[in-house]
């Protein structure tokens, strides 16, 4: 069965002043659609770098990113922004919702890319919050919410338009224990019931732990995991 | 594209940039507005107080300034002879006048430089935009004024009202009408009788002979001037007279346009200032709505949006402030007033500043807000 994300033999490059670095290697990594995936692994192994490639946010100096059978590795800047606009929901650390916005306006801005009729938009978007179970604070700005509301927002936002693929960089790096478990239970049955595929940085084992699969990057390249977690590039399920 | 709201809120995430944005604009846009008024009425305000009907005789060599031209007497007699001299009721339009330059003193002992022609009545024939408000023309010990003559002196109205005492020297004289000549030098000005002129400034010549000649016949005026070598005349007509005038003063404009842009530029650099802090506290908001897939471009026309709307509401300012200081205002100069008023012309000018500073001002900042990569700009604090 084809991947719903294949990376294949994928080097990044950073210029530092007169040096290069190479946070990823010759990296190879597949990922079966539904599965919600988690990297982990100290500062600067390359987790972030590898989220953001997968997110269109980057592109790679050489490999291939495949994505529901489509090379975005290849893409320009112009053609990825559109192509995460309808592929690609990110969720932030720190939730980067528009604090001028309400929730109700930040969950639109992905459905204003798009064609939708007003009435249509805001079915979605009221169906979003619903989700994540805060359909009776439309109207309230980030400001008048908790943090995990304001990520439950976010998640709002990054699911509204029905992207195949998530990528979350540290969603409960930021919240309480309590708010941390509903946002990775909500994660786990986006990939569970809706067929979403998450990748999710984190340094949190606890968070780790809820994924279906993680892997451990070091210095650029898939380890064997301290915890004792899977470190296999290749789906085991 | 991102709502408009978006760009709407955004003006107010912070009143006191939003204040400064908006004064900065204003204050360019109100400096832009009056250096126009002030250009438009300078140009206004000679252009109509020449006629190309008139012609004015003057001792040669003294073409770029009346006030310096000196003309026999015989020369108002021998203009006479011009064909084409327009005549009313039988009387010849030929004026000769006495321009003179001289400190004037009001009853109150202000004291200040004074434009004083000395005509007799038949002037009014040859400056056909002249009429009497009030009172009568001056006789001997008398004047006429000009109703913007208070301004050129800078007293009030009331002391240059009919009745009222003017000394020239130690010699007293009454104001005995106000006339006007709408839009042009002349209403700056105090006429005397010109004898009583000739004889307080002690001169036995005019200053120069003007002359209101049939359509098309201007041309015989200057012919007079070349056949009648003995006098020592250059003739010109009036209207081409207050054009080389208006040459004159072009330094003056030009000194007005370059204060005007440092002043305008001060505050420029201050807006942009200031944009540069709005959107760069906004790096990181641009760079996740690029991660929802918004273009470059998107955004870019977002600030762009945002700055004209502060800039807008600056010219919006501008507008209302240019109304109540700079419309109908009166502007001395050493020839005379002139009125600042926003035509069409100066409002266009405010509203094409108004929008450059919002558009263009925008750019810089907003380009640089989002040039970091994508990445990179997501980190950013």
């Amino acid at each position: 069965m084809t991947p719903f994300i294949s990376i294949q033999s994928v080097t990044k490059i950073f210029q530092k002043g007169q040096s290069l670095i190479k946070p990823l290697e010759d990296l190879s990594l597949d990922v079966p659609q539904g599965e919600f995936l988690s990297l982990m692994g100290p500062s600067g192994s390359g987790k972030t770098t590898l989220l953001n490639l997968i997110a269109g946010i980057d592109r790679p100096n050489s490999g291939k990113i495949i994505i529901d059978k489509r090379e975005v590795s290849g893409l320009s800047r112009a053609e990825l922004t559109r192509w995460r606009a309808r592929h690609v929901g990110y969720i932030f650390q720190l939730y980067h919702l528009v604090p001028i916005l309400s929730a109700y306006e930040n969950v639109e801005l992905p459905l204003l890319l798009g064609k939708l009729g007003k009435a249509e938009r805001q079915e979605r978007i009221l169906a979003a919050l619903d989700l994540v179970g805060l359909a009776d604070r439309a109207d309230h700005r980030p400001a008048e919410l908790s943090g995990g509301q304001e990520q439950r927002v976010a998640i709002a936002r990054a699911i509204v338009h029905d992207p195949g693929l998530l990528v979350a960089d540290e969603p409960t790096g930021d919240l309480d224990r309590e708010s941390a478990d509903g946002i990775l239970k909500l994660l786990g049955s986006l990939a569970d019931d809706h067929g979403k595929t998450i990748v999710m940085v984190t340094h949190d084992p606890r968070a780790a732990a809820a994924a279906h699969r993680s892997l451990h990057l070091e210095k650029g390249r898939f380890v064997e995991s301290p915890t004792g977690h899977s470190v296999s590039a290749s789906p085991s399920r | 594209m991102l709502p408009f709201t978006y760009a709407l809120r955004n003006l107010f995430r912070d009143p006191a940039r939003l204040f400064q944005t908006v004064g900065g604009s204003a204050v360019v846009v109100l400096l832009m507005m009056a250096a126009v008024a002030l250009d438009d009425g300078m140009d206004r305000v000679l252009a109509a107080s020449g006629s190309p009907r008139n012609v004015i005789l003057l001792g040669k060599g003294s073409e770029e300034s009346v006030e310096r031209s000196e003309v026999s007497l015989e020369v108002e007699a021998a203009a006479g002879a011009i064909p084409g001299v327009a005549s009313v009721l039988g009387v010849e339009a030929i004026s000769g006048e006495i321009t003179y330059q001289a400190p004037i003193r009001t009853a109150s002992g202000h004291e200040s430089q004074a434009l004083m022609r000395g005509v007799l009545e038949r002037a009014l024939l040859v400056h056909t935009t002249v009429a009497l408000r009030e009172g009568s023309f001056p006789g001997p010990d008398e004047v006429m004024v000009g109703h913007l003559a208070h301004r050129k002196l800078g007293v009030s109205a009331d002391e240059l009202g009919v009745g009222q005492l003017l000394y020239f020297g130690d010699s007293e004289t009454r104001i005995s009408g106000i006339f006007e000549a709408p839009g042009t030098v002349l209403e700056s000005e105090i006429w005397f009788d010109r004898n009583n002129l000739a004889s307080l400034s002690q001169r036995d010549s005019l200053s120069s002979v003007t002359l209101r000649l049939d359509e098309g016949k201007t041309d015989e005026a200057e012919l007079f001037a070349f056949q009648r070598n003995d006098l020592e005349l250059s003739a010109i007509r009036e209207d081409r007279y207050y054009e080389k005038l208006g040459l004159f003063y072009e330094p003056i404009k030009v000194m007005t346009w370059v204060t005007a842009a440092l002043v305008a530029a001060g505050a420029l650099f201050g807006g942009l200032n200031t944009l540069y802090a709005a959107f760069a506290s906004r790096i990181k908001e641009m760079a996740t709505l690029q991660s929802i897939g918004y273009t470059r471009l998107a955004l870019l026309a977002s600030l762009v949006q945002e700055s004209l709307l502060a800039t807008l509401t600056g010219t919006l300012v501008a507008f209302v402030t240019g109304y109540f200081l700079l419309d109908g205002r009166t502007v001395p100069f050493s020839i005379g007033t002139f009125t600042l008023i926003l035509t069409p012309s100066v409002i266009a000018w405010g509203l094409v500043t108004g929008l450059l500073l919002g558009s263009v001002g925008a750019l810089p900042p907003a380009i640089r807000c989002l040039l970091p990569s994508l990445p990179k700009a997501l980190r950013s604090d």
